[in-house]
């Protein structure tokens, strides 16, 4: 009875002294420092980390040499690298200066960042500034752009364009699959019905002597990355987000369009019912495997399958279009200033070196893709990509509205709509419901 | 009366264990300490002012759209795969309780996937079972079978086929340690009794083995209830929330929602639902049926 009493007790006294102390963080206050010394930058590794580590030492034997600054990078894992960054930053933390964000996570995040001012950002593409600005501050100074592409057997392709009785048998496979008996068309000129058909053609399921076991990979996995992709066939059939009022807009016909395009193609068979599970590294297999003839990919992917050593069933034969439907999701990986930073002087003085284009020069030089049309156009016999990226950025590029809950919206839709995007749950139904959570997500 | 030795005794006992004390305070206590602290709060990414909100965040929980699916599924995923590794990890323990050739062999490559860490064997999985390159499919597909491994009708039976392989050796382990000191005096007396095989299994082994198996399955239903790793990497949670476990749940919550708060919240209603079960299944344990506390 004693130790009952006792052990309640104690109970009730941990829980009132839980309760009258806030969780542990920072003093949360930032400061200019003395304009010199060490800063601190978080990058992720791969791609984008290896061309970072150049600017860098150039920066660091250069500029920030006379200035006194020496820039440290801290590589995260890639896998969560943002998760660790969210948690420095909700307590406040000043242990690194600069944090690498993106488009889709820089609202969730604007709370612990200062926004940029004075930056001269005519030398980046608009819907990369567009895609690190919220309420008309910029948030983040663009490093990195990725964007979509078709990328398609040019092979496969050229051969039926070219091939009277494959067109034939197209047209029939066609008015099957879309009610159409259309004629093949080349891959840049593809609507999203002609995306369907070409699926429907390239499939041993509806097409016995296709030579490809199906037509596409769908990244139909339950993945925030590919609500960004299905965003491009969104927009595409003339939706988006919100309205012009900036309310959800998911309830459409456009919207359910969107997600039968998905939708038809997998439950008739035409993608592999593993695309349920798919996303980048599923789509690069199944177009490396030989298994495919064209499936939506990241602008990443297409030196991979190009590459004799990496994709040798494959290499030369992958050529790139613009997403059918002439809309391309646009993010930009990006470096932002720390709020809570203790040097943010320094910082500064890093962070105008970057927004050069000789910085974004030495980037582009070491692998990166950077936010800059004039660097990749001078860059272009480094990466054959470069000048169709900057087209394809510049001319079909969106970008998605940035508040508080993108990150959050781009999971919850993802959540929402991957049943549906398998045909396992009516697209209304599964729109209304991701109708509903953009909403709210919109108003917090 | 106190004596000497007895105090000696109470003594020694707070200095041996006063480093695992210290340990557990500050790694275990501690952490919970703050979580269950963090739940009481507006905590949010999005709004860098933390204000007390008591009860809220709890109430909240219980209505959250997904809350009550991951509890479906994370119970039933735990529920299966551990009644499953539990009858083959002891099966195959003993099995493995006899000599034979190449037991070493067979024992260091029985308990390779616990070696591994669990994200990591989600990734091996992840290409093992690729419909396109991995070597799965493949040998499937010479054998004249044509099953896709992660379509929405195979995908959950294969996250506990997956488990199994990896954590029924976890189980086996256990039991086998228990089997190295069974009395041996006991299956000699029954031998000599005339029990059969199953007899002396069913009436000897494991009523004796019961503190054991009850210490296997307890570790491995909590272990199979926090599971998070393998699933994350092979599915997400989807498709939708199909395969979604209460930590994925709370994973979303904390680092794609942003809402400290309320993902600490989520953990401690979890730990209270499933602290009541710890006092059962210690006192199977400590103090097995038919023995004197």
């Amino acid at each position: 009875m004693k130790r009952s009493i006792v052990g309640v007790s104690a109970l009730v006294v941990g829980a009132v002294v839980l309760a009258g102390c806030s969780p542990s963080v920072g003093e949360g206050q930032g400061d200019e420092g003395e304009g010199s010394g060490i800063v601190k930058v978080v990058l992720w590794p791969g791609p984008e980390g290896d061309a970072m580590a150049d600017v860098v030492d150039d920066y660091n034997e250069g500029v920030g040499k006379e200035a006194g600054i020496t820039v440290q990078m801290t590589l995260l894992s890639r896998q969560d690298t943002f998760s660790k960054e969210a948690t420095l930053m909700a307590t406040k933390s000043s242990d690194q200066d600069i944090y690498f964000v993106a488009s889709y996570n820089v609202g969730q995040f604007s709370s612990a960042l200062d926004p940029l001012t004075g930056v001269d950002t005519a030398n980046y593409f608009p819907v990369a500034v567009d895609g690190l600005s919220q309420d008309g501050e910029l948030y983040a100074l663009p490093l990195d752009v990725s964007n979509h592409f078709l990328l398609y057997r040019q092979d496969l392709i050229e051969g039926l364009l070219n091939d009277p009785a494959q067109v034939e048998t197209y047209r029939s496979v066609a008015e099957q699959a879309i009610g159409e008996a259309r004629d093949p068309k080349p891959a840049d000129q593809w609507d999203w019905d002609d995306f369907k058909a070409m699926a429907a053609y390239f499939s041993e399921s509806a097409n016995p002597a296709s030579p490809t076991r199906y037509g596409t990979i769908l990244p139909a996995k339950n993945l925030l990355y590919n609500t960004m992709i299905w965003n491009d066939v969104l927009w595409g059939s003339g939706g988006s987000w919100t309205n012009d009022a900036g309310e959800a807009n998911l309830n459409t016909p456009e919207a359910a369009a969107a997600v039968n395009v998905y939708a038809d193609i997998y439950t008739n068979g035409w993608t592999s019912p593993d695309s349920s599970q798919a996303e980048f590294p599923e789509t690069q297999a199944a177009l490396k495997s030989g298994n495919v003839a064209f499936g939506l990919q990241w602008s990443a992917g297409f030196a991979e399958l190009n590459d004799p050593e990496r994709s040798p069933d494959v290499a030369g034969k992958i050529a790139i279009a613009t997403v059918p439907g002439g809309k391309t999701h646009v993010h930009a990986l990006a470096v932002a200033m720390n709020k809570y930073s203790t040097n943010k002087s320094a910082a500064r003085n890093f962070l105008d070196y970057l927004a050069t284009t000789e910085a974004m020069g030495i980037y582009a030089q070491s692998g990166g893709i950077p936010a800059m049309p004039a660097v990749l156009a001078a860059n272009e016999d480094l990466n054959p990509a470069f000048s169709q990226i900057a087209e394809s950025i510049d001319k079909y590029g969106y970008s998605v509205p940035v508040f508080p809950n993108t990150f959050q919206a781009y999971s919850k839709l993802a959540e929402d709509l991957s049943s549906a995007w398998i045909g396992e749950v009516p697209a209304e139904e599964a729109l209304a419901t991701a109708n509903s959570d953009l909403a709210n997500l919109l108003q917090d | 009366m106190a004596t000497r030795g007895s105090k000696v005794d109470r003594s020694a006992k707070w200095v041996l264990g006063a480093p695992l004390i210290a340990f557990t305070a500050m790694f275990v206590v501690w952490p919970v300490a703050q979580g269950v602290q963090t739940g009481l709060y507006d905590f949010t990414l999005q709004n860098p002012e933390i204000t007390f909100n008591g009860l809220e965040n709890f109430r909240r929980v219980f209505s959250l759209p997904g809350f009550w699916d991951a509890v479906r599924f994370t119970a039933l995923f735990a529920m299966v795969v551990t009644a499953v590794e539990a009858v083959l990890g002891f099966g195959l323990a003993l099995l493995m309780n006899r000599r034979f050739p190449g037991k070493k062999l067979f024992f260091t490559a029985l308990l390779l996937p616990i070696m591994i860490a669990p994200s990591l064997l989600g990734i091996m999985f992840r290409l093992l079972l690729n419909g396109d390159i991995g070597l799965a499919p493949a040998v499937l597909s010479a054998l004249g079978l044509d099953i896709s491994l992660f379509s929405p009708g195979t995908v959950v039976p294969l996250l506990i086929v997956l488990d199994v392989l990896q954590w029924t050796p976890f189980v086996f382990l256990i039991v086998y340690s228990g089997l190295q000191s069974f009395p041996t005096d006991v299956l000699e007396a029954a031998q000599i009794d005339g029990a059969g095989r199953l007899r002396t299994l069913t009436s000897l082994v494991i009523p004796i083995m019961k503190p054991v198996i009850a210490a296997a399955v307890f570790l491995r239903m909590i272990d199979a209830i926090r599971t998070f790793d393998v699933i994350y990497v092979l599915t997400a949670g989807g498709p939708g929330r199909t395969t979604t476990t209460l930590s994925i749940f709370i994973y979303k919550t904390a680092f794609e929602s942003g809402d400290f708060g309320l993902a600490a919240a989520i953990s401690t209603v979890v730990l209270l639902a499933l602290l009541p079960l710890v006092p059962l299944v210690v006192r199977r344990i400590a103090q097995p049926e038919g023995s004197r506390s």
